[in-house]
């Protein structure tokens, strides 16, 4: 019987530091199977493990087709410590994926269905992917409008690429907390953004960070007419089966693991604490 | 098959390798039963000292078995899901699976216990781990109802309900020391027919829930926890509860588990472990960077009657509890899961 509990050894391949404690890293497979391929949708996870430090869940956000998963992680406990010190060549074990990812098949965002992406922080990340792959998963002509909010610009994930998402139709709109040095963008919460920009008609939208941004940010969307079924949210939980199974991530009568981590706002609005 | 028959199947079983577990009776002396378990002896209902208690155990002589209608302090949980196993061993990134399994032989299993059975082996249906353990048990399941101060559901035995009941083997009591025996697995035929025992009926199981009837009272649960969300119960509760998590520990329908890294003295080596979680604890729902989503312990405790009357039942159109009162029984502060029902249906 098929063991989910056995990760697959991978190894490091190349660091990039994103901000003073957010590194990405990119892992590849010890042990090709030939003709296999890990893949996954955008917003789904893996579980990764160090021995002796046990499992975390993480999404993967490189791009769709790369030979190689990419996770952005926070230094935050013990294993985020530890993956911290380690190095080009160390080893991990990742196992997955899991959860349902975001609905991308359920919108028709070839004809002139829109997309709104509100994220916070490392809420980002499970985005990455879908952005990387825009052609891919939406279509070309398909229009992306992103607010994202940092605590400072430092802390600005994937700045390095802006340059390049904005050529492929996607609107990109930053916001830091506080005023900075040399911050020519927008200051306050991500919030502040939708006073300040003209929504893009006809979108979904898909919501990503932390659960303080997540009331605030819906009220703004419920302003502005957007039905609770096209609004998305991504939750985070406490995981360690990643199988629906262990109970850490239950939300009303659903798992965060396993019918999650994308839930609809339709979905959770009637359940105590979900948001 | 009368009582001599089933001691010589008992007997049988041990030579074929089985390792028999169920009821044994507990000295009534408490100083002696301190001396087997202070937990037990510090958590006797006040009723039962007198009657005696029962607790599953090895049975290593047929006399030893103890079928009654006495309900024994754990329920059979450890057997489906043990409260540690180790998942592998690892050493780096490789790892080694370890395989040592025993034939067990589990007797005496009220209908409340068998129940417990259908829903541990419709969460671990893909879990590798039970799978392999659930091949190995021997279901013997036993028709004396526990005698529970309340019983919360009003279970009888009858014997209609046996094709929604998972077990290999079930003697249902006629009169005392005469069985009435039915398999309720190829595996059970098997171990009655090498025994020398044809005299049995076989029942078919139909699944656990009686087809196209959900039970009347989860419905009406399920219904108010989902949709009259009333947050005073559990912050009355959450005044008296200590979450000490001895309920989760007792309750056989609690499986919830973590999952940990052992860490043994060679460099990179150990174990990965799975042991029993309760929702209890402050650290349930932690995540990186310390956010706990169960914050308070009105909402822990929400969770669990959550879990076992709306969660539960959404999932597999069953109830989370099979109503053995056996929460009620070690809980320190004496929350009664009888009426925190009734508060659920009623406030």
């Amino acid at each position: 019987m098929h063991n989910f509990y056995h990760p697959e050894p991978a190894k490091i391949t190349f660091i990039s530091q994103q901000t003073a404690n957010i590194k990405l890293f990119r892992f590849e497979f010890e042990q090709k199977i030939p003709g296999w391929q890990f893949s996954f949708k955008p917003g789904q996870f893996i579980e990764l493990s160090v021995a002796g430090l046990g499992e975390a869940p993480f999404a993967p956000c490189n791009a769709p087709g790369t030979p190689y998963i990419e996770l952005c992680v926070r230094q935050v406990g013990k294993l985020t410590d530890k993956l911290h010190q380690m190095k080009v060549g160390d080893k991990v074990s990742l196992r997955g994926p899991y959860g349902n990812g975001w609905p991308l098949a359920k919108y028709d965002f070839k004809a002139h269905q829109n997309l709104l992406i509100v994220v916070g922080g490392l809420g980002f990340v499970p985005l990455r992917t879908l952005i990387l792959g825009k052609n891919n998963y939406l279509g070309k002509d398909t229009k992306v409008q992103i607010f994202y909010g940092a605590k400072t610009p430092d802390e600005m994930l994937f700045r390095h690429e802006y340059d390049g998402w904005k050529k492929q139709n996607i609107d990109l709109a930053l916001t830091i907390d506080k005023e900075a040095p040399h911050w020519k963008g927008e200051v306050g919460l991500v919030t502040t953004l939708f006073d300040k920009k003209e929504l893009i008609p006809n979108s979904v939208v898909f919501l990503c960070g932390p659960p303080v941004m997540y009331q605030a940010t819906l009220e703004k969307l419920k302003q502005h007419g957007l039905a609770d079924e096209n609004i998305y949210l991504s939750l985070e939980r406490r995981m360690h089966c990643g199988l629906g199974v262990c109970q850490h991530c239950g939300v009303g009568s659903f798992y965060t693991c396993k019918d999650g981590p994308v839930f609809s706002y339709a979905q959770l609005k009637d359940i105590p604490g979900a948001i | 098959m009368n009582q001599a028959q089933l001691e010589r199947f008992v007997s049988y079983l041990q030579t074929a390798n089985w390792l028999v577990f169920g009821p044994k009776e507990l000295p009534k002396d408490k100083d002696e039963l301190e001396e087997i378990s202070p937990f037990i002896a510090a958590h006797l209902p006040a009723g039962k000292a007198k009657t005696g208690f029962t607790l599953i155990g090895r049975i290593t002589r047929p006399a030893e078995l103890a079928l009654d209608n006495r309900l024994p302090f754990y329920s059979f949980k450890r057997f489906f899901v043990p409260d540690k196993e180790v998942l592998f061993e690892y050493q780096d990134t490789a790892l080694l699976d370890k395989k040592t399994r025993h034939k067990v032989a589990l007797l005496g299993m009220s209908i409340l216990d068998l129940t417990a059975v259908n829903l541990y082996d419709q969460v671990f249906e893909k879990d590798a781990y039970y799978q392999t353990r659930r091949r190995q048990l021997l279901l013997v399941g036993h028709s004396a109802v526990p005698e529970i101060a309340n019983n919360i559901f009003e279970r009888q035995y009858e014997e209609d309900i046996l094709e929604h009941l998972p077990f290999d083997i079930f003697l249902a009591e006629e009169k005392r020391g005469k069985f009435k025996v039915f398999s309720g697995s190829l595996k059970g035929q098997r171990v009655l027919e090498h025994f020398g025992y044809s005299d049995y009926e076989h029942v078919q199981f139909s699944g656990p829930v009686k087809e196209g009837k959900i039970d009347a009272r989860l419905d009406r649960l399920r219904n108010r926890l989902k949709k009259h969300h009333n947050p005073q119960i559990w912050e009355e509760l959450a005044k008296k509860c200590i979450e000490c998590g001895k309920c989760t520990l007792v309750c056989p329908t609690c499986f919830c588990f973590r999952i940990d890294d052992k860490p043994s003295l060679g460099e990179k080596s150990g174990q990965r472990k799975r042991c029993w979680d309760s929702c209890f604890y402050r650290e349930f729902s932690e995540v990186g960077g310390g956010h706990k989503f169960l914050d308070t312990t009105a909402e822990r405790i929400h969770f669990w009657y959550f879990h076992k009357f709306a969660r539960i039942p959404d999932e597999f159109d069953f109830m989370g509890c099979v109503g053995c009162h056996r929460c009620a029984n070690v809980c320190p502060v004496g929350i009664d899961i009888v009426k925190v029902l009734k508060d659920i249906e009623e406030k």
